[in-house]
């Protein structure tokens, strides 16, 4: 202060933020640019940090897999007790994990709304603007993934308050949650396609063939099959034929962006070694104990999954579901003596999918060595003996692809949308159509790209009797359909679509009472799940009705 | 009186001759002079003081009166005659009427108060040994709660009537006129002089925009003319927690039989791997086993060759770890194992003096306190120089006041920054609710055993914790200070100018080490390290002019500035993989290997207030005080910065009245009446912009799958109309000294009304994702209250042999959130695991427990089918009251189940003293605050592998139909774990605070007569607590988050018994 008893400069009272920005400093192209990578920022479903992000994880293997028959959450039983009720169907709107998943969803919204406003800010300005092409396509960028976001949200939760770039934090804070938002996605996708080209500069960006298979799942989503299937179609056509893409570079951190990539949640450890921007949703897939990647022993593989790996002597699945019958329980149960001693049985006839899905005891599991059994499990009673293997990295990545002594973050990307989901989804159409032909073509090209996948062997010779063959035929519009769905579940399986797959198909109720009765019988944690139709989806987190004010309303 | 009035009369008729008048004036109780007495004559403006020797010379007339008066002592008349010399002999007051305190940037008689101003009795907050003063001022002034914390060198939680905001709390101090918001543990309490707590907007609100929450005007000691005065005291003491207090657990035997019966109430079948483990074996009933883990053996699958010795290898890595640990079939107290009794020491030398223009008191001290949770304590070292110089015969003064010091908080738990903020289940107070009792605390080769073994859960061993912890130093260099200049203008304009500094840098190491015993542990071993800085500086200017005819006018009129700007920086560090481990010595940050990361963040502010006062009285009967401020601050835009504090008060002495003048039973009484406003604008800096940020972690994204492209989000949202919180507050009160002294005290009764409270709504995910929202200035909070001091002196006048002191307070304030936002209905907060323990509701206290209201137990299957009931209700689980009255049991019946706040807060002290003896007890209360003891989550509910609580061995069963207490249960419905009644219990205490016996030896003859006192004590605080409460200490300080949640207890730090003994001594 320049004086001793008047009034001081003005500037004394004028502070700036330490350490942020204002919107004057990024006001600019370089902003605009800016806060669509902070868009993007949001699809491995974490702002900063690593622990606490599971359920929204772009995996999904909460809500998508523990969540119906293919995993259970692992860990012990008191480890993460509101994961249970997500196992068990029975969740609360207090339950964390959907005002985790509901409120970093909505921050990649409020993020792209942000660029779409920022966009158009600077643009309108005189100088420091985009250029008109670039214009469009980071519009285009910022819609796909408002897109991906709130369709993420719509098959979690159903009714949402659908809020875009022309409203204020106030207005936004008003708006209800009884209308439909698919149509504002798929207006989104739509702008998407029609605005970006098939190939960005970056792999990880949204591009035309994306818009459009994420525009097709929409439309299957909602069963308009004739608006989802020529999008399938030009995906398909756009991308080598499946047969000649290794099922594994899906899961290898080194080989990741390929050919098969549609849409990516990429991750990568940071210039300072931290993972913020890494798979933290999968993290606590660690394993526990002696480990090489020592966590916290969550997301394993059910007993059921992993016989539906079991195959016929025609090299098919067990569609029937026979594989429960006299069911492969690796070392389970056993004691003593025949604990310590057991061997694999190498014997058993299994897709060579299973070994690349799931870790079990005897089996080399990917680079790191014989899965030792119950070493690498927290509790083997309460969950069972398996571990999961496409969130994980090999151990010759470990040194660079992980986060040092927290090693269960990873860089591995997490896929959202890969070709052989495309070429599944659209085989499901094919059957809707009656077009069996079609639908059986697309699945044995998926099947016979399976039986390229070289068997895991131990001491020289296959762990298992691998054998998968292409079907034959698809006798009928309901065999057929039910190939389609069992393949979906061996090619896609703990990768998080399982359980929206089960809701859509309509068969999540039946489906999931009775892998209880069969998964209930041997962990006896799971006997007894009941489930209704209001478990399709998840309840609206009651934090989130609290604060809109009246605007939200509870689905449950 | 008429008298003297009558005698100067016949004086001046017959007389009336001017002559030099001496005399010496000396204390009656010691015999001492007493310097700088005033001496003045009746009725004039002539007047001198006493020289060090007490002697004093006037000019005056024949029949003229002298008044004679010194702070502390009774004023006295004499009536002049012709050619005497004097000796006057003052008796020590009873009253402290004339004592002079400083309140806002002027000092006042306390008679010439209108304002709730609370006058700390410094001497006896000084009896207890504390770190912080905060701590000793607990029941000292009506009004103020304190709620102590047991960890060394920790903050207490300070409330001045109540809860003024949804907010920050805590009160503005200003010390030696400066500034400053923070914790108090840097200022030494012996070196405070005075202590007065503005608690009405009348007194505070010369602070403006910092005064909500009320003032504590401290001073710290000055020096005295006089040769040297040499003071040394010191004094050691022993804390002993308090072991009675303990929660007690089952035994191992009594928890394996307690976890079989959760297994069997979730339908699950125990004795078996999947459901209890290896631990009990396989019968129907739990046996104990004898090892707990030995390798990768649990349980009672370790065989004896598992468990030979020879494989045993406590490594730093997870493949070769090879541990053996017995389990403890007796059961590990581990409350006991982690706590001890722990040494406190101090000692403290100053020196004061000075001559007629210049006077200096300089002071050192330590302070030594290990705390009663091992490996944690605290160490101060301070030192103090205050001066004072005038010149140019007294026209010109000037001086500093100056405080150095350096702490070191050693271990975890003892250096938060906001009282409370070591709580929760990470601590190691929070493990030791949560480790079974089987484990042992080390294994077969004495290292630490943990819960690695089979379902032992995820708790750290408590004294691991904190063993690993011992070398965790925070520490703390502080300087306090300000230099002051003042000038007489001309007759009776002064101006003032003082630059006060804060300048603070802090600095601390946290060291991680492989924990493989645990069942969560890691291998991983580590070392981070942080600096940083706080300035501060404020530079206040005033101008005063007094106007006094005397005994008829007083005016004093005061204006001045004050520019404040704040800047603070951090910075740090860390790394993992040390190759030497636990040596201090070796950890510098290039020694690791992994792990690497370093950050840095910063704060600036500043502030600029104009303000004026003026105090008026007439006749000593009738006084005016008006205050206003105008505070201009960097924390709002333009359009909003600045805002204005006005206030006003009057009282009225009926004492100086006619009608009550000469009553020998009211020597003094005063009605006050006062109304002003005070402002708040402690809130985040830059609510009134958007911000965005551009940071690795929040915004980036590596669009290669490989390595990261910068972005930016927006980290907060905007509200441009941020604006002051004012608290609008009327008091009312009565002062009165009865009986010449023997009894005096105060009564208030005040209504505080906060209004436009600032207020982070939430908003939800759908508007804002999850950056932040804005404050909005939104919502209403009342207080009202009544206080009540009483004080009884007996025999200090007089100078009996048996002197006594009782003091006693009472204070109840009654707090209601009157308004949130209007779009806002109420807002569940205070989040732990799935708990959510409190709610801002209006109509209700701030801080009210929410939760399901405890209806006992599910008792049978007719029960069951007949009761409102939850999704997964059961026969022996919880039972709940149904609000709504729906039929069933659901969110919406959750309800206000408990209020943390007090009914009423009381204390009282006793202070005796018989010859050379002197006695000083202390006690203070807190009567129907409800408390939330959340620590239940853990020992009562069967969730978790881990403890439970005795409580639970009176579970209800069909045997025990009686019980209110639910059964365990595995597969509990998260209704089972929400918050309920069951968590809240009656936080009422009363508690001896302190005790102290000490003895004045008789020291005239020793070291030559060098040595003027010797005082001898021992003491004792702490001594012993009345509660109900089952939780650790009925002291449960707030916790924080964006509201406080206010007596929720995740497991405090208590408070320890204390045994003390000391000296002071004086040269």
């Amino acid at each position: 202060c320049a004086t001793v008893l008047g009034s001081c400069g003005a500037d004394f009272l004028e502070r700036n933020p330490q350490g942020e920005l204002s919107q004057d400093q990024i006001k600019s192209a370089r902003g605009v640019e800016g806060m669509l990578t902070g868009a993007y920022g949001l699809v491995n479903g974490n702002v900063s940090g690593t622990w606490g992000n599971y359920s929204s994880a772009p995996s999904q293997w909460l809500f998508g897999e523990v969540g119906a028959d293919n995993a259970h959450k692992g860990s012990n039983n008191g480890d993460q007790p509101n994961m249970n009720q997500v196992e068990l169907h029975d969740v609360s709107p207090t339950n964390d994990n959907t005002e985790i998943m509901w409120n970093r969803y909505y921050e990649g919204i409020a993020r792209c709304n942000n660029t779409l406003r920022l966009l158009k800010l600077v643009q309108a300005g005189a100088t420091d603007k985009l250029s008109d092409a670039r214009a469009k396509e980071v519009e285009a960028e910022a819609r796909f993934l408002r897109a991906h976001y709130y369709f993420f949200l719509r098959r979690t939760f159903s009714k949402l308050p659908y809020v875009d770039e022309t409203m204020a934090p106030e207005d936004a804070l008003k708006v209800t949650n009884e209308g439909e938002v698919y149509p504002k996605i798929e207006a989104d996708f739509k702008f998407a396609m029609d605005n970006l080209p098939v190939t960005m500069a970056d792999p990880g960006r949204a591009n035309k063939t994306a818009a459009q298979a994420y525009l097709g799942k929409v439309y299957l989503y909602q069963k308009k099959y004739d608006d989802a299937l020529p999008l399938f179609t030009t995906v398909i056509g756009a991308r080598p034929d499946i047969t000649t893409l290794p099922f594994d570079d899906n899961f290898n951190v080194v080989k990741e962006n390929g050919p098969e990539s549609i849409f990516a949640a990429q991750h990568a450890i940071n210039p300072d070694g931290s993972g913020d921007n890494a798979n933290v949703g999968d993290m606590l897939g660690g394993f526990y104990g002696t480990a090489p990647v020592s966590c916290c022993g969550f997301f394993q593989p059910t007993f059921d999954l992993v016989n539906s790996f079991r195959v016929t002597a025609a090299g098919l699945p067990m569609l029937d579901g026979s594989y429960r019958t006299n069911p492969y329980l690796s070392d389970f149960g056993l004691t003593g003596a025949a604990k310590d001693n057991y061997q694999v049985n190498k014997s058993l006839a299994f897709d060579p999918r299973l070994d690349y899905t799931v870790g079990r005891r005897g089996v080399p599991y990917r680079d790191w060595g014989i899965m030792p059994g119950d070493a690498w499990i927290r509790d083997p009673a309460y969950a069972g003996p398996f571990v999961a293997v496409k969130h994980m990295v090999d151990a010759s990545a470990r040194g660079t692809e992980t986060v040092a002594g927290a090693n269960y973050v990873t860089s591995l990307n997490v896929n959202i949308i890969r070709l052989a989901d495309v070429y599944l989804m659209a085989a499901e159409i094919y059957v809707e159509k009656n077009n069996l032909a079609a639908a059986l073509a697309l699945v044995n090209k998926v099947r016979a790209r399976a039986a390229n996948l070289p068997g895991r062997t131990v001491g020289g010779t296959p762990a298992a009797a691998y054998n998968v063959k292409p079907y034959l035929a698809f006798t009928s519009q309901d065999m057929a359909r039910n190939a389609v769905r069992f393949e979906r579940r061996l090619e896609l399986a703990l990768e998080g679509h399982r359980f929206y797959d089960l809701v859509r198909w309509g068969i999540a109720k039946q489906t999931i009472e009775s892998y209880s009765g069969f998964e209930g019988d041997i962990l006896s944690a799971f006997e007894n799940i009941t489930f209704d139709t209001k478990d399709e989806t998840f309840p609206i987190p009651q934090q989130q009705i609290d604060r809109s004010q009246g605007a939200l309303k509870q689905t449950h | 009186g008429p008298l003297s009035v009558h005698a100067s009369i016949a004086s001046g008729l017959y007389f009336q001759q001017v002559q030099t008048v001496k005399g010496k004036v000396i204390s009656e109780q010691d015999k001492q002079p007493v310097p700088g007495a005033a001496v003045q004559i009746k009725g004039t403006s002539k007047g001198t003081v006493t020289n060090e020797n007490g002697e004093f010379t006037i000019q005056a007339n024949t029949g003229d009166i002298l008044m004679i008066s010194s702070i502390g002592f009774t004023a006295q008349e004499i009536a002049v005659a012709a050619g005497k010399s004097y000796d006057v002999t003052l008796a020590f007051s009873n009253t402290s009427l004339d004592e002079v305190v400083v309140t806002g940037y002027s000092a006042q008689r306390v008679k010439d108060l209108t304002g709730a101003v609370a006058v700390v009795n410094v001497n006896q907050m000084k009896q207890q040994p504390v770190a912080s003063p905060v701590e000793s001022l607990q029941g000292k002034a009506t009004g103020v709660q304190i709620i102590s914390d047991g960890a060394p060198g920790a903050t207490p939680q300070i409330r001045i009537r109540g809860f003024s905001t949804i907010n920050n709390n805590d009160p503005l101090f200003v010390i030696d006129g400066v500034p400053y918001e923070g914790k108090l543990s840097w200022l030494d309490q012996n070196d405070i002089e005075t202590m007065q707590v503005l608690k009405d907007a009348s007194s505070a609100s010369i602070y403006g925009a910092r005064a909500n929450n009320g003032v504590v005007i401290i001073t710290t000691r000055q020096g005295v003319k006089g040769p040297p005065k040499i003071n040394l005291s010191s004094y050691f003491g022993t804390q002993v927690p308090n072991k009675n207090a303990f929660p007690k657990m089952m035994n191992p035997q009594q928890y394996a039989e307690y976890v079989y019966e959760a297994f069997r109430n979730s339908g699950q079948t125990p004795g078996q791997e999947g459901t209890t483990g290896n631990n009990y074996g396989t019968g129907a009933t739990p046996t104990l086993p004898e090892y707990l883990v030995a390798g990768k053996v649990t349980g009672q699958k370790v065989t004896a060759a598992d468990a030979d010795p020879s494989r045993y290898n406590y490594s730093r890595a997870s493949e070769t770890f090879y541990q053996i640990t017995k389990a403890n079939k007796q059961g590990t107290n581990w409350f006991d194992e982690i706590s001890q009794t722990a040494p406190i020491r101090n000692v403290q030398l100053g020196v004061n003096g000075g001559g007629d223009n210049a006077t200096y008191a300089i002071g050192a001290g330590y302070l030594g306190q290990k705390g009663t949770i091992r490996h944690t304590g605290y160490n101060r070292y301070n030192g103090r120089a205050n001066t004072r110089f005038s010149a140019f015969n007294n026209h010109f003064r000037f001086g500093e006041n100056m405080q150095y010091s350096y702490e070191e908080f050693v271990g975890v738990g003892v250096n938060p920054n906001v009282s409370g903020d070591y709580q929760g289940e990470g601590s190691a107070l929070g493990f030791a609710y949560r480790i079974p009792v089987i484990i042992p605390v080390y294994d077969i080769m004495g290292n630490f055993a943990g819960s690695r073994g089979d379902k032992l859960g995820n708790a750290q061993n408590p004294l691991a914790l904190l063993y690993r912890a011992k070398d965790n130093v925070q520490k703390r260099n502080f300087f306090f200070g300000n230099v002051f200049g003042e000038v007489d203008l001309v007759k009776g304009l002064v101006a003032k100018t003082s630059f006060g500094l804060r300048y603070e840098n802090y600095s601390g190491i946290s060291l991680t080490y492989p924990n493989l015993e645990f069942s969560e542990g890691s291998a991983a071993n580590g070392m981070s390290e942080n600096q940083g800085f706080n300035t501060e500086w404020t530079w206040t200017n005033t101008l005063t002019y007094k106007w006094e005819v005397a005994n008829v006018h007083s005016l004093t009129v005061l204006a001045g500035t004050e520019a404040f700007r704040s800047r603070n920086r951090f910075l740090s560090a860390g790394r993992n993989d040390y190759f030497l481990l636990g040596q201090t010595d070796y950890y510098y940050l290039p020694a690791g290997a992994s792990n690497i990361n370093n950050t840095s963040s910063g704060g600036v502010g500043s502030l600029f207030s104009i303000f004026g006062r003026a105090d008026y009285s007439f006749r000593d009967r009738y006084l005016v005080s008006l205050t206003v401020r105008r505070d201009g601050s960097s924390n709002f835009s333009k359009n909003s910065r600045y805002g204005t504090f006005p206030a006003g008060s009057i009282a009225w002495r009926l004492s100086e009245e006619d009608f009550l003048k000469g009553n020998k039973f009211i020597t003094d009484l005063k009605l006050r009446a006062g109304y002003g406003i005070t402002g708040n604008q402690r809130i985040p800096a830059f609510q009134y912009i958007d911000r965005y940020e551009s940071l690795i972690a929040n915004a980036f994204y590596p669009f290669n799958g490989k390595s990261v492209t910068g972005g930016v989000w927006q980290k907060a949202y905007k509200n441009e109309n941020v604006k002051w919180e004012e608290l609008k507050s009327f008091n009312i009160g009565l002062d009165f000294t009865l009986l010449d002294g023997e009894f005096d005290g105060a009564i208030d009764w005040y209504s505080r009304k906060t209004t436009d409270m600032l207020y982070p709504v939430p908003m939800p995910a759908a508007s804002i994702g999850m950056g932040g929202a804005p404050f909005v200035n939104i919502g209403d909070m009342k207080n009202t209250g009544i206080e009540l001091g009483l004080g009884y002196h007996y025999g200090q006048r007089e100078n009996k042999p048996f002197k006594l002191d009782v003091n006693v307070n009472i204070s109840r304030n009654v707090n209601q959130v009157v308004s949130l936002a209007p779009s806002v209905k109420e807002q569940v907060y205070g989040t732990f695991r799935s708990l959510q323990t409190t709610i801002l509701r209006p109509g209700e206290p701030f801080g009210s427990f929410y939760g399901y209201k405890w209806d006992g137990v599910y008792t049978s299957a007719d029960d069951l089918a007949k009761s409102p009931k939850y999704s997964g209700a059961r026969v022996g689980g919880p039972k709940y009251i149904d609000v709504t009255g729906d039929g069933q049991i659901t969110p919406a019946d959750r309800t206000i189940i408990g209020n943390p706040h007090p009914d009423f807060l009381y204390s009282f002290g006793i202070n005796a003293k018989y010859k050379s003896w002197d006695l000083a007890m202390f006690f203070n209360g807190s009567q129907g605050n409800d408390l939330y003891e959340a620590t239940r989550y853990f020992t009562d509910f069967s969730t978790f592998d881990g403890t439970a609580s005795v409580r639970m061995l009176d579970r209800w069963s069909p045997s025990n139909p009686n019980s209110r207490t639910h059964t365990p249960n595995r597969k509990a419905s998260d209704y089972e774990l929400a918050s309920s009644g069951y968590y809240v219990q009656d936080g009422s205490y009363f508690r001896m605070k302190n005790l102290q016996i000490g003895y004045n030896f008789k020291v005239d003859n020793w070291f030559k007569g060098n040595m003027r006192t010797l005082r001898a004590y021992v003491g004792a605080s702490n001594l012993f607590t009345l509660t109900k409460y089952t939780g650790l200490d009925p002291e449960v300080s707030q916790t924080n988050s964006t509201f406080s949640a206010l007596g929720v207890d995740f497991g405090v730090y208590p408070v320890s018994r204390q045994f003390l003994i000391g000296f002071s001594a004086g040269f």
